[in-house]
C-alpha cells in the first residue's frame, strides 16, 4: 500500500504578543490508503493543530514555520488558496469534537448536509437534499426525513455527530480526520460512533486519522499508532508493538491511566 | 406568544403599509384635485380630515403621502443595511489593515451632522424622491456596519465557522451564508428603527422645503403648507403630524419586539 499522506518535519509556531511559540515541532507521519491511525497525546499535545495543517485551516495567530505535507502526490503547503477550497471536504474532510457547535444553529441539518454536497459536486438542490437524505440513512439514523428539517439544537450529541459524519462523507474523502469525535459523547453513544466510523471505513475505503487522548480506542480500531507529547512524535508503531513494549516514557504513562480506569 | 410590542408594531406598520400599497382605491379624491368652493373647510362628513388651502383633500393628501414617506422610508434603509452590511463584514472578517482604514472612515462619516450633509447634497443636486433616498441611504450605514461588524468579529472564530472552512467554503460563501445569517438579528433591529428615522429625515427635509417637491404629496411638505395656516385651520397641522407620529412609534415598537425576540 502507498501512503496518501505524506508528513515531513513539520513545525507550527503560533504567535503571542510578536513572539513565536513552537506548537508543533519537526512532526512526521504517513497514512496509508484504506489505513486507520491513531494520533494519541495529551491536551495540548499539538495533535489537533496538527491535523489542520493538511488543509492549512489553522486557527489566527498559528503559522506554519516549515515541513511538507504531501497528499496523494500533490504538495499540499505549496497549494494557492482556490486548490485548497477545492481540496477541503472533497479529498480531505474533518469531524470534531462537540457536534453541536461545530454545526451552524441557525440553518438545518438538511440544509449543511447539502450545502455540503453543492460546493463539490453539481448537484440542483433538490438532488443534494436527497443525497443527504440517503447520507443520513447510512449514518444509521432512522428518520431521515425529519432530521432533514430539524436544527442542531433539537438533536441529541450523538444524533448531531451522525449528522456531521454525513457532512463529512458528502463527497466521499479519501481522508478522514476525527478529531476526538466521541470525547463529548457518552460511552455507549461513543462505541456506536465508533463502530459507524469503522463500517464506514470498510465500505467507503477512506483513511482513517483518529485523534484522541484515550489510548484504549486505539485497541479497538487502529492498525497504527502515533503517540504525540510537547509537539513532536515520541513513539510510533503498529498497535499491538505499542500495547505490548512501550518504549517511551509518556506512552507508558497513557497506557497506564487508560488500566486504571478500566479497573475501576 | 407574549411579545406585545412585535404583535402591535407588526399590525400598525403592516396597516401602514396596506393603505400605502392600496392609495389609489381607498382615497376618497385624487390628491392633486383642487375643489375651489371648499378652501381650508374643517373636518366634515365628506372631507374626514378636511381640506388645505387649495382646497384639496388632507385625507387622501395624506394617504398618497404615506407612499412617498414609507417608499422613501424602505429604500434608504435597504441602501444603508446593504451597504452597511458589506463594509462591516469585510472589516469584521478580513480585519487588520483593511479594518483600520474602514473603521476610521465610518468614526469620520459619524463626526458629520447627517442632515447638514443630506441638505448640502440635495442643495447642490436636484431634490427628486430618488435622490432623497440615496442621501438618505449612504449616510445612514455606518451604525449597521458596526453592529455586523462587532458581531463577525464575535462569531468568525467560533467552531461552526472552522467547519464550514473545513468543508471547503470559500471567504464569501462563510461570509454571505454562515456569518450574515447568525448576526441577523441586531441588524434587522437597528434596520426598523432606521426606517422609523428615515422617515422622520424626509419629513424634516420636506419641511424645510429641500425634500419631496410639491405637487406630489409628502408628509413633510403637507406640513409647510400648514404653516401659514396654523392659526384658522388646524387640521392640517394637526393629521399630516398624528400620520408621522403613529408610523415612527409603530416601527419602534416593532423594532422592539424584534430585539426581544433575537434576545
Amino acid at each position: 500500500m502507498s501512503n496518501l499522506l505524506e508528513v515531513r518535519d513539520l513545525k507550527v509556531d503560533f504567535l503571542l504578543d510578536g513572539r513565536a511559540f513552537r506548537v508543533v515541532d519537526g512532526v512526521g507521519l504517513d497514512i496509508r490508503e484504506g489505513e486507520s491511525v491513531i494520533l494519541a497525546g495529551e491536551s495540548g499535545s499539538g495533535k489537533t493543530i496538527t491535523s489542520l495543517c493538511f488543509t492549512k485551516i489553522l486557527p489566527r495567530g498559528a503559522r506554519i514555520a516549515d515541513g511538507r505535507i504531501t497528499f496523494n502526490g500533490i504538495d499540499l503547503l505549496g497549494l494557492d488558496a482556490d486548490a485548497l477550497i477545492g481540496i477541503r471536504g472533497k479529498d480531505i474532510a474533518y469531524i470534531f469534537q462537540e457536534p453541536v457547535s461545530y454545526l451552524n444553529p441557525v440553518f438545518s441539518i438538511g440544509d449543511q448536509i447539502a450545502e455540503a454536497v453543492i460546493l463539490h459536486q453539481k448537484k440542483t438542490k433538490r438532488e443534494a437534499f436527497a443525497l443527504a437524505k440517503e447520507l443520513l440513512m447510512q449514518v444509521g439514523i432512522n428518520d431521515p426525513q425529519r432530521v432533514l428539517f430539524d436544527y442542531p439544537h433539537q438533536l441529541s450529541g450523538g444524533m448531531n455527530q451522525r449528522a456531521f459524519i454525513a457532512m463529512a462523507l458528502a463527497s466521499n474523502p479519501r481522508l478522514l480526520i476525527a478529531d476526538e469525535p466521541t470525547t463529548s459523547l457518552d460511552v455507549t453513544t461513543e462505541a456506536m460512533i465508533l463502530d459507524l466510523l469503522m463500517r464506514l471505513k470498510d465500505k467507503n475505503k477512506f483513511s482513517l486519522l483518529f485523534i484522541t487522548h484515550n489510548l484504549s480506542i486505539a485497541k479497538r480500531i487502529a492498525e497504527r499508532v502515533y503517540i504525540m507529547h510537547k509537539g513532536r512524535i515520541v513513539e510510533s508503531g503498529d498497535t499491538k508493538e505499542i500495547f505490548d513494549s512501550p518504549r517511551h516514557a509518556h506512552t507508558k504513562e497513557l497506557i497506564r491511566a487508560y488500566e486504571k480506569i478500566g479497573r475501576i | 406568544m407574549k411579545n406585545k410590542f412585535l404583535l402591535i408594531g407588526l399590525g400598525m406598520a403592516a396597516f401602514f403599509i396596506l393603505v400605502a400599497v392600496f392609495a389609489p382605491f381607498i382615497s376618497p379624491y385624487d390628491p392633486t384635485a383642487i375643489d375651489q368652493d371648499e378652501l381650508l373647510a374643517p373636518p366634515s362628513r365628506s372631507h374626514l380630515f378636511g381640506t388645505d388651502s387649495l382646497g384639496r383633500d388632507l385625507l387622501s393628501r395624506i394617504i398618497y403621502g404615506s407612499r412617498v414617506s414609507l417608499s422613501i422610508g424602505f429604500v434608504a434603509v435597504i441602501i444603508a443595511t446593504c451597504f452597511g452590511l458589506f463594509v462591516g463584514s469585510c472589516a469584521g472578517f478580513y480585519s487588520g489593515l483593511l479594518d483600520s482604514i474602514v473603521m476610521r472612515f465610518v468614526d469620520i462619516m459619524l463626526c458629520f451632522p447627517t442632515f447638514f450633509l443630506i441638505l448640502a447634497v440635495v442643495a447642490v443636486f436636484e431634490p427628486s424622491i430618488f435622490n432623497i433616498m440615496l442621501v438618505i441611504g449612504l449616510t445612514g450605514w455606518m451604525g449597521t456596519a458596526r453592529l455586523i461588524r462587532a458581531e463577525i468579529l464575535s462569531l468568525k472564530d467560533r467552531e461552526f465557522i472552522q467547519a464550514a472552512r473545513a468543508i471547503g467554503a470559500s471567504n464569501a460563501r462563510i461570509i454571505t451564508r454562515h456569518l450574515i445569517p447568525n448576526a441577523i438579528g441586531p441588524v434587522l433591529v437597528n434596520a426598523t428603527l432606521g426606517i422609523a428615522s428615515a422617515i422622520l429625515l424626509e419629513s424634516g427635509l420636506s419641511f424645510l422645503g429641500l425634500g419631496v417637491q410639491p405637487p406630489t404629496p409628502s408628509w413633510g411638505n403637507i406640513l409647510i403648507e400648514s404653516k401659514s395656516t396654523l392659526g384658522v385651520a388646524w387640521w392640517i397641522t394637526v393629521f399630516p403630524g398624528l400620520a408621522i407620529l403613529v408610523t415612527i412609534l409603530s416601527f419602534n415598537f416593532l423594532s422592539e419586539g424584534l430585539k426581544k425576540k433575537f434576545g
